[in-house]
């Protein structure tokens, strides 16, 4: 399905890591592999460094840090917000919506909407499409958009599948109606009969968690994990991506009416670098347009990557500059997104320790 | 065929590999291994197979057969 967004535009990114940094090597021991094999899927996938948060920390910790660092430094008014997007599977509490707890604890004004969506890898497109369509309506001037996730205590240390390269983050991002032309080209497909790729089985409401779903039970690959943790099939999730993304990518182009040659970055979703260097070269662009070095500086923070990997590659720049970018993301659900734009100026293009 | 050996052997870290070696036995095998050899079978072949299709094939020649067949 295809999206089309006109004189609407991003004006400013932050985003916010967790100041407490993990290498690989800290958790090597965890793992049921032998050194140099774990070793090797390192060198691999690009694992290194990944930032996680001290126990009890939560999304709106992250995301509220980011907005108070926003309004102290008058990147933000309180009483401009229209409207809070929040975009996160870690909510803090099943009820009620994060995104409404963020605007209690800094007093905005109750004229406006607050709204939690459930979407991961590609949630970042997914948000920028609703803040976009919010941006139709009379009344809403502007919109934050946080993307947000803590799911590092919702990965087993034992998981060399998955806990290497899990990441914490939040970003902010702010969108408004722009005084000149602009135009967005967006193309999203989803697919729920892969939904279970990508899951945590229990908490919720068809498996609450219990004692049982609780035990540690080794998988075929050597990993353990419960029924409580993030579980990814990823040979079924690298073969979705490998087969799904290059022809969206392409189908994007065509409705945006240009070349690849015409993007200046790539700004995708980071799995891990592995899968983005075959997806690069699958798509038939440089590998050095399309940054994979997320997951080897901070992991991967499901929808928070695209932010990141624009604030930690072009962050400099791009307060002072335009770029044309494409922007993809995929994943949970399953769901795969595309998005063009023109962007920057930005007002600010910043990241932030908590 | 030949092609094909060639890139199992790189894959599993030794020198040449057998048609009839059990894809399992070798030491350099683990899930990464299992991810390398998907990855080929999309990049050289076009053909997308699962890790579980992959030990069902247990040998070399069971894999190639079965990726022949997906072609």
């Amino acid at each position: 399905m295809n999206f089309h967004f006109t004189n609407k535009k991003i004006s400013g990114i932050l985003t916010i890591l967790p100041g407490n940094e993990v290498t690989f090597e800290d958790e090597m021991g965890n793992y049921n592999f032998s050194e140099a094999k774990s070793l090797k899927l390192k060198a691999a996938m690009g694992f290194n460094k990944k930032r996680i948060v001290k126990p009890g920390i939560t999304i709106s910790d992250l995301c509220l840090y980011g907005l108070n660092y926003l309004l102290d430094h008058n990147l933000l008014q309180k009483e401009d917000i229209d409207a809070l997007i929040l975009v996160t599977q870690s909510p803090d509490y099943i009820m009620p919506p994060t995104s409404n707890i963020i605007q209690g604890a800094l007093g905005l004004k109750s004229d406006m909407l607050c709204m939690d969506i459930n979407q991961g890898c590609a949630g970042y497109i997914v948000g920028l499409m609703q803040g976009f369509m919010l941006l139709d309506q009379p009344e809403i001037k502007k919109v934050v958009l946080m993307n947000a996730d803590v799911l590092s205590p919702k990965v087993s240390k034992r998981d060399r599948n998955s806990n290497p390269l899990i990441g914490d983050a939040a970003s902010i991002t702010i969108l408004e109606r722009s005084n000149i032309a602009t135009s967005i080209t967006c193309a999203l497909k989803m697919n729920g009969q892969g939904a279970f790729a990508l899951q945590i089985p229990a908490g919720g409401a068809k498996l609450p968690n219990s004692p049982e779903t609780a035990e540690m039970i080794e998988d075929a690959n050597g990993n353990y994990r419960s029924k409580d943790h993030l579980v990814m099939k990823g040979d079924e999730v690298f073969n979705f991506v490998q087969t799904e993304v290059p022809p969206l990518i392409h189908e994007v182009f065509k409705l945006a009416n240009i070349t690849k040659e015409e993007i200046d970055y790539f700004m995708f979703h980071q799995p891990n670098r592995f899968m983005l260097q075959k997806l690069a070269d699958k798509i038939g662009v440089s590998r050095d347009k399309m940054p994979s070095n997320i997951v080897e500086n901070f992991g991967n923070s499901s929808s928070v990557t695209i932010p990141l990997a624009i604030t930690f590659n072009i962050g400099n720049e791009i307060e002072n500059k335009h770029y044309k970018l494409c922007l993809s993301g995929f994943g949970v659900g399953l769901t795969w997104s595309a998005m063009v734009l023109d962007i920057g100026p930005l007002e600010f293009c910043k990241q932030i320790d908590y | 065929m030949e092609n094909f050996l060639n890139q199992m052997a790189e894959l599993l870290e030794v020198d040449s590999v057998n048609p009839q070696d059990e894809i399992i036995s070798f030491d350099a095998w683990d899930s990464l291994t299992s991810l390398s050899i998907i990855a080929m079978a999309d990049d050289e072949y076009s053909v997308n197979i699962s890790a579980q299709e992959i030990l069902n094939a247990k040998t070399i020649i069971g894999l190639y057969q079965f990726i022949q067949s997906k072609k």
